[in-house]
């Protein structure tokens, strides 16, 4: 083949990458059309693309249908109480029957839903709410501020077993005013309640619901369809709620459920069994490409998968191996070979390109033999154990890409591959390293506070930095812009260079939808646009 | 006789039952990790793992939440299934409802593939020992022996891609879900169903001719053939009959193997049966529900077992009457 040919082959695969986006939704026109001028086409031919596709931005929803989605996992630990929501499927049972106070957009920033309005006082330590009036739940009662209060008093207290409760910790009282206002009161200033708000597990439930037996067994919501079956581990089944308080649902019906191996899943959504199927491994891109009628659902987001290496302990404690451990990430190689370019480059700190506040100031670590040959003999250790698991998202490559360059550099990593079950609880922060991941949060600070504060329990690598505390404490009350962003950039840069995470690339959300599928939102908190679909989606014939 | 015979197979079954649930709780308990860890996950915190622990009873000593499960199993009451049962409202899932519709899918796959793999394959067998060294039998015996050395899944994906993906014939998955008809349930079972019949085939009708054989091998049957019986005629009338006991034996491990050790179809095919749900069950250290579904395994073992027994003495007058 000649440079010509293969030159002419790039530019038709990146103009039909991106017309495929574009009629998915996810590239404005304007997008769209700078994006095809990049290729080297000329502006008369790009506009003639563009006006040839179908602009879905522009498209009206039809109504009826019914949908069935097919979810990487569930069983027995399913569950419809969305203190305790775990995964994908239980994030999207959660939009599918209940609302929250307020609602992402695709850039999260928050619109209004069940709270029509708010006010925050000018330190970020009050927050009132008006909730929407004339909102009933499935069963025909009145939705209004005791649900509320119930709701957000479940993530508080030490009784409490909501997996969000540390979010909201700094909340010291939820306080209803009238049937429509409620009032929070926080003992120290949060400019990020909001967005905390519109996460998973701040689905709003009914006053009293733990009293309720059966209550989460069919849950009764508020939100575009109604339970109408659920058994853990087999299905659940959505119908439209005629009743919906705002325009759609779209769809007649919704079933959810999971295919747990990844082959049938893939089989599935390519033999038109079902019409979304979420989390497609790279190696069934092909065959999805190949498949009529399904295409990649690829949305940017910050999760990222790390190497954790504890710094309280050896090997962990000796700073020249940490250096060495970022050096040795082959970011390009992982981004290219292992993710397929469904991914971004990390620089060793969680903010990612997908957050409002992520840092373009700082440098971005390479892959350096040299440089890391040389930490690994000052450091003295010439062999060290990595804990993998196949649970986390390409965790075998991801392992023994780094074993290969850092052999190259001196250092033998001996990788152990342990089986998933139990290891958050027994591998993950309990031995000298090992790989972890985290999905994205909604705000840069909700992300550091949770895995960087140094009194963060989940603080991975044992990094306990005062500055890091300080900074953290003084961005929740900061309202300038300006100085915010100077904070960010120094955290992100301070976790980059001195934390015990090595973290080489964020990872895109990549499911499979069929083509009929239309109107997806692109939230980049979960998998297919964070989970937010079931409300918002329509069939197209 | 037999009843006497019957009811000590029963209460050594019992036994068995209790041993296997002392088993099982003991292995659980070893497994690193509890329920409460594993459900609250990455975001667990001491205190949060505190309190559904106490939610669930956790906290108690390990013999006495044994010795409790076993006072609810003597009156026929399962229990609460760990995982679902925090945060549901009061209600919680009982074990009945996890395994309800499970045991139901199950039993109906194993009924629609042991009605339609035990006739075929015993003939296939016989035929195969009617006739040894035959082209038949050489045809029958490579194809069997082929399908018993290729693993499950991969004949599972292999008709999931030809006959679902490629030629679009039949559906990828088998959920169980909305039937509108028996030949509905059918077209929508078909691809477990094959695959299950292609790996119990081989070994029973491999089985089957294998004891035919052996019989055919005796003095008696050299007696018969000495005598000018037709092959056919003794097979039939005298070897069939002295074989019977090592068939049903065989053909009842089989079945019990459709209730319990279906894992791999089930999965692939993502069908909802018990196998699956018991593997759910040790991940997430759910102790009520795999002991539930232990006890339903080993429960068919014994009656099938038990069964196949009384077959092969009804079947050989020498058991019948031993000295």
């Amino acid at each position: 083949m000649n440079g010509f040919d293969h030159k002419e082959g790039y530019q038709a695969s990146e103009v039909r990458r991106m017309k495929a986006q574009y009629e998915s939704g996810g590239l404005s026109r304007r997008q769209f059309l700078q994006g095809l001028m990049a290729t080297g086409l000329a502006l008369g031919t790009a506009t003639a693309i563009v006006t040839g596709s179908r602009d879905v931005r522009a498209e009206t929803p039809k109504r009826g249908g019914r949908v069935r989605f097919a979810s990487s996992g569930h069983g027995p630990t399913d569950t419809l109480d969305p203190q305790l929501f775990t995964d994908g499927i239980a994030y999207t049972r959660g939009r599918t029957h209940l609302n929250n106070l307020v609602q992402f957009n695709d850039d999260l920033s928050v619109r209004p839903e069940l709270a029509e309005s708010w006010e925050v006082n000018s330190n970020a330590t009050e927050f009132v709410f008006h909730l929407r009036k004339g909102v009933t739940w499935h069963d025909g009662k009145d939705f209004t501020a005791d649900d509320v209060v119930y709701t957000m008093n479940r993530h508080m207290g030490d009784e409490s077993i909501s997996k969000a409760k540390t979010l909201v910790a700094m909340v010291s009282e939820w306080k209803k005013i009238d049937q429509h206002t409620v009032k929070a009161s926080l003992s120290s200033p949060n400019s990020d309640l909001l967005p905390t708000l519109a996460t998973f597990h701040f689905k709003i439930v009914q006053d009293g619901c733990d009293d309720i037996p059966g209550y989460f067994n069919k849950v009764i919501g508020t939100g575009p369809y109604t339970c109408e079956e659920f058994s853990p581990g087999v299905r659940s089944i959505g119908k439209r709620n005629p009743n919906y308080w705002r325009e759609g649902p779209w769809l007649d019906e919704l079933e959810l459920f999971a295919i747990t191996d990844p082959v049938a899943r893939v089989n599935a959504v390519a033999s038109g069994e079902v019409e979304l199927a979420s989390t497609i491994d790279t190696k069934a891109f092909k065959q999805i490409d190949d498949a009529e009628g399904v295409s990649i659902f690829s949305t940017k987001s910050g999760q990222y998968v790390d190497i954790v290496m504890m710094l309280d302990r050896h090997p962990g404690n000796n700073p020249d191996l940490v250096q060495a451990v970022k050096l040795l990430q082959n970011r390009k190689r992982l981004v290219r070979s292992v993710f397929k370019g469904h991914g971004a480059y990390g620089n060793d700190h969680p903010i990612g390109e997908a957050y409002a506040d992520h840092c373009e100031s700082l440098e971005q670590t390479e892959l350096d033999i040299d440089r890391a040959k040389f930490h690994v003999n000052k450091s003295g250790i010439s062999e060290v154990e990595l804990m993998a698991s196949e649970g986390i998202p390409n965790g075998m490559e991801f392992a023994l890409l780094f074993q290969s360059e850092a052999r190259k550099a001196g250092l033998s990593v001996d990788v152990k591959k342990v089986p998933h079950d139990g290891y958050w609880g027994n591998i993950w922060m309990n031995t000298p390293m090992h790989l972890s991941n985290w999905n994205m949060r909604p705000t840069a600070y909700v992300m550091m506070e949770l895995a960087y504060a140094p009194h963060a329990p989940w603080n991975e690598s044992q990094w306990k930095n005062e500055r890091m505390g300080v900074l953290l404490e003084q961005v929740r009350a900061e309202t300038d812009p300006g100085r915010r962003e100077d904070m960010f950039c120094e955290m992100q840069g301070l976790i980059r260079a001195e934390a015990g995470t090595a973290l080489p690339v964020h990872l895109n959300y990549i499911d499979a939808i069929s083509d009929s599928v239309k109107g997806m939102p692109r939230v980049p908190l979960a998998m297919l646009g964070g989970c937010e679909w079931p409300e918002f989606i329509w069939l197209e014939a | 006789m037999m009843f006497r015979m019957i009811m000590r197979r029963l209460g050594i079954g019992v036994v068995t039952l209790w041993v296997v649930s002392l088993l099982m709780f003991a292995g659980t308990e070893i497994l690193p990790g509890d329920v409460a860890e594993i459900m609250l996950g990455q975001e667990a915190t001491p205190e949060s793992l505190a309190a559904l622990r106490g939610k669930l009873g956790l906290d108690k000593p390990a013999a006495l939440r044994y010795l409790e499960w076993l006072g609810d199993m003597a009156t026929f009451d399962l229990g609460l299934s760990l995982a679902g049962h925090s945060g549901t409202g009061g209600g919680g899932a009982t074990i009945e409802v996890l395994i309800g519709a499970r045991l139901q899918n199950t039993l109906l796959l194993s009924s629609i593939v042991a009605a339609i793999s035990v006739p075929l394959s015993v003939t296939l067998g016989l035929l195969a020992a009617m006739f040894p060294t035959s082209l038949y039998d050489r045809t029958v015996t490579f194809t069997t022996l082929c399908l018993v050395a290729v693993p499950e899944f991969f004949i599972a994906t292999m008709l999931v891609l030809i006959l679902a993906v490629q030629l679009q014939w039949l559906p990828s998955i088998a959920t169980m879900t909305d039937f509108e008809s028996v030949w509905d349930m059918l077209r929508s079972l078909s691809l477990p169903i094959l695959t299950l019949c292609f790996v119990l085939l081989a070994q029973m009708s491999r089985m089957t001719r294998a004891a035919v054989l052996n019989v055919m091998s005796s003095p008696y049957i050299e007696m018969a053939i000495l005598k000018g019986v037709p092959r056919r005629r003794i097979i039939l009338r005298h070897a069939l009959f002295n074989a019977i006991g090592p068939i049903v034996n065989i053909i009842a491990l089989n079945l019990a193997y459709l209730v319990s050790g279906v894992v791999i179809v089930e999965v692939i095919f993502a069908f909802p049966g018990l196998a699956k749900l018991m593997v759910d069950g040790v991940q997430v250290r759910d102790m009520p529900l795999v002991q539930a579904c232990g006890m339903i395994f080993c429960a068919t073992y014994v009656v099938l077992i038990l069964i196949s027994d009384i077959a092969s003495i009804v079947s050989n007058p020498r058991l019948r009457h031993p000295k």
